[in-house]
């Protein structure tokens, strides 16, 4: 599953990022394989998404966060 | 000694701060430098750049305050600023010493542009700041093992609380800063050839330099034309993918600090919980009522706060004119003192109090950390429009000014949705068209309340803001479907802790911000109040000396006092007729009177392209020349006394004011906005395009108006 099918408040271990040119972004903001986040917040109607990753709060796009290949833990 | 060594020796060390967005770099800038900071543009691209000067034990540093940026791979143009800097091709124009700030709560991500700039070569020291985030977190950090892996020194302090700051200048003193060890070797990932090839066409000092500059010098505006081809042909004999490159570079980093984590850091926590804060602030339906509940008390503070010293300086600068008029003898230098010089002060002195108490509110919001919750909260609502979540920073701060909105446009990496909103920001209603609103609202609209509680000159100010709002989705959405391109639009934004707002680096942008509309928007205004006074004043001569001849011959017989003032009157009404100025209002009539205009009006429309505040200034100084010099009238009450000559009705009644509104509401009528824009842009041709469309605009939906209510 990607992290965007995550349901709210529940947490995924970072599998891998799929390829895309916003990749290198995700990565550079801490977004790597073996990292745990959580689905904190969801904007309404398909907004972004904010992940609790360590101590950092991070929003995605709905779109961003389907490139993060997760487990649901 | 020899004059270059002289030199050097006079000139200062330069400390350039850097860091990741929100780390609190700001609050040690300001800290350090206090209000002795300038700020100008960098060449080629249009950030802001921020220096000031310190002395400390006798010597000279400038530091410069680079913007915040997560790594030196360039996203924005605010990030491509660090790299140029840090990798400028001409070695002295580089900084001598680099300061780094990190969160110390968010370690690893900080350490990812702190080894960079290690790997880089610069002579760096570490700031590990908000230590009291990290210790509330149970955080701690081993300083001297982080010493130990990365070579540079390293400090803690907790900006916010003042604490541990002295170390930072005796740091900066001492200059206590080093080159650290190499984290990433590039050649793991580069072929040495290459990176050789490049070290020797360039004089760099090492191979990630080399690579920052196969990476990223192509795409830089601000290179030589024939050193971008030069890599671009290099480009093509090179058989590997740069942005392979780049992921692996930033796996073996990771790799490297986590190692290094390990080794410094001790947690006693895992993942932060949930914060109660954001539960109400992001939540799906109370976070839009917080956000519109926060924007309506920001206005009705604006509204009345503001108004108390807006009257006072209104009241003290009539009286003023009424002052030097007694003083000084009559005369055309005493008629410039009084009429063109004193209200064109006037005008641009009155804005301070609303344009300091709006960055005000600007900068606790961004300080607070709630504006990034906007773009959270706007994102969805935005895109269909073609806008960004972040253009909800450039619309709300067009609010206060359209400058600093399309100023932050930048932070937008895309450039259709930038555009976008650098072309509909000006249709916010910013605080000069306030003034504008303001007295013609009080004019024509009672100041009663209805169902009790809505005062209706409010709802009539909301009405106007909210027609603004209109205009931007409309507009963003016409260019929605004009504008094309290939790049990716993405999100992707921190969400920072909540914190207290800093108050005195509040009181600092609000500081600055009115220095800089007072002597930059202050100068044009100034200068097109004399221009006006000339303008007004004079005009062909022998019509002119017709109209005062012809005023003294009907003076001659007259002894009765009041019919004096009467034929006076009417002949320095007629004399405005026939100025410049008159004859200019008249030309553009034809065009004006559909929308319900004189050309009294004409005249302030021409005057207030430069600057919609002009508006109110050529008025006052069109009704006071006209009128009689000595009775101090404020501008309201001159305004209401005026009849139209056209039709015979109040001047300012309810169509033509409520046309007048509208037409100023879409109106570019700015000159500093549009140049701006030209910067931003770096072509004429979208402020060309955005004067035209909104005069059009304007001008169609201000002759509905009026049609409307006539």
């Amino acid at each position: 599953m990607t992290a965007a099918a995550l349901p709210l408040n529940r947490s995924g271990k970072i599998l891998e990022i799929l390829p895309s040119p916003l990749k290198i972004n995700l990565m550079e903001l801490g977004f790597l394989p073996g990292k745990y986040i959580t689905l904190h917040h969801q904007a309404p109607s398909g907004g972004p998404m904010a992940f609790q990753m360590e101590e950092t709060l991070l929003a995605l796009r709905k779109s961003e966060a389907e490139l993060i290949r997760v487990e649901l833990i | 000694m020899s004059e270059t060594l002289l030199s050097k020796q006079i000139q200062s060390s330069r400390v350039a701060i850097i860091g990741n967005p929100n780390v609190g770099k700001s609050t040690i800038f300001n800290y350090l430098t206090g209000l002795n900071q300038k700020i100008g543009n960098y060449p080629g691209v249009t950030v802001d750049k921020k220096t000031g000067l310190i002395n400390l034990k006798g010597e000279n540093f400038e530091i410069l305050d680079l913007p915040g940026t997560y790594s030196l791979f360039p996203n924005s143009e605010d990030e491509i600023i660090a790299h140029r800097v840090l990798n400028h091709t001409k070695i002295e124009a580089r900084p001598d010493y680099v300061l780094m700030v990190i969160d110390s709560s968010q370690l690893s991500r900080g350490l990812f542009l702190a080894t960079q700039l290690i790997d880089l070569g610069v002579n760096l020291a570490i700031i590990l700041n908000m230590s009291d985030l990290a210790e509330k977190r149970k955080i701690e950090i081993k300083s001297y093992e982080l010493f130990k892996a990365l070579g540079v020194p390293i400090l803690s302090t907790d900006a916010r609380n003042q604490k541990g700051l002295d170390q930072v200048k005796s740091l900066i003193s001492e200059k206590n800063f080093s080159k650290g060890s190499q984290t990433v070797d590039i050649k793991q990932v580069i072929p040495v050839e290459i990176l050789e090839k490049v070290k020797a066409k360039f004089e760099l000092e090492n191979a990630y330099q080399a690579y920052q500059m196969i990476r990223f010098g192509a795409k830089d505006v601000a290179m030589p034309e024939e050193d971008r081809l030069w890599l671009g042909q290099l480009f093509q004999t090179m058989n590997f993918s740069l942005e392979e490159a780049q992921l692996e570079e930033t796996k073996l980093r990771y790799k490297k600090i986590t190692d290094i984590v390990t080794q410094a850091v001790t947690k006693k926590e895992a993942a932060k919980p949930k914060s109660s804060i954001d539960s109400v602030v992001l939540h799906p339906f109370w976070g839009y009522l917080i956000f519109a509940g926060i924007l309506l008390v920001i206005f009705q503070t604006i509204f009345t706060w503001a108004s108390y010293p807006m009257d006072l300086i209104d009241g003290l600068f009539a009286e003023l004119t009424g002052y030097i008029n007694d003083l000084l003898p009559a005369g055309p230098l005493t008629s410039l003192i009084s009429e063109g010089v004193i209200p064109g002060i006037g005008g641009v002195v009155i804005f301070i109090p609303q344009i300091a108490l709006l960055f005000g509110f600007l900068a606790i919001l961004e300080d607070t950390g709630y504006m990034s919750r906007v773009v959270f909260l706007m994102d969805r609502w935005m895109r269909p429009f073609g806008l960004h979540g972040k253009s909800i920073v450039p619309l709300v701060s067009g609010i206060a000014c359209a400058i600093p909105g399309v100023m932050a446009a930048r932070n937008i990496s895309n450039w259709k949705e930038k555009m976008i909103t650098i072309m509909v920001t000006p249709l916010m209603s910013c605080s000069a068209r306030l003034p504008v609103y303001i007295i013609l609202i009080g004019l024509t609209v009672p100041d009663e309340l209805i169902f009790g509680f809505i005062n209706m000159q409010a709802l009539a100010l909301l009405g106007l803001y909210l027609l603004g709002v209109l205009g931007v989705l409309f507009t963003s959405l016409v260019m929605k479907f004009i504008l094309k391109t290939k790049e990716n639009s993405f999100l992707m934004t921190e969400l920072p802790p909540y914190r207290l707002p800093r108050w005195g680096d509040v009181g600092i942008t609000m500081f600055e911000k009115a220095k800089t509309f007072v002597f930059e928007a202050g100068k044009v205004i100034l200068a097109i109040s004399i221009i006006l006074w000339v303008l007004a004043t004079y005009g062909p001569p022998s019509r002119m000396e017709e109209v005062r001849l012809q005023g003294e011959a009907r003076l001659e017989n007259v002894t009765d006092e009041s019919e004096i003032a009467a034929i006076e009157a009417e002949t320095s009404s007629l004399l405005l007729e026939n100025s410049f100025i008159g004859i200019m209002g008249r030309a553009i009539e034809p065009v004006i009177k559909p929308l319900g205009y004189d050309w009294k009006i004409g005249i302030a429309l021409i005057t207030s392209f430069a600057a919609r505040e002009v508006f109110i200034s050529t008025i006052a100084t069109i009704y006071s020349i006209g009128g009689d010099v000595e009775d101090e009238l404020t501008i309201r009450e001159k305004l209401s006394q005026q009849i139209n000559s056209n039709t015979g009705k109040p001047t300012f009644d309810v169509p033509t004011s409520f046309s007048l509104m509208v037409f100023y509401v879409f109106a570019m009528q700015c000159m500093s906005t549009l140049a701006v824009v030209k910067r931003e842009t770096k072509s004429w041709k979208w402020p060309l395009i955005q004067t035209a469309y909104m005069s059009i605009l304007a001008y169609v939906m201000a002759f509905i108006t009026f049609q409307i209510f006539s």
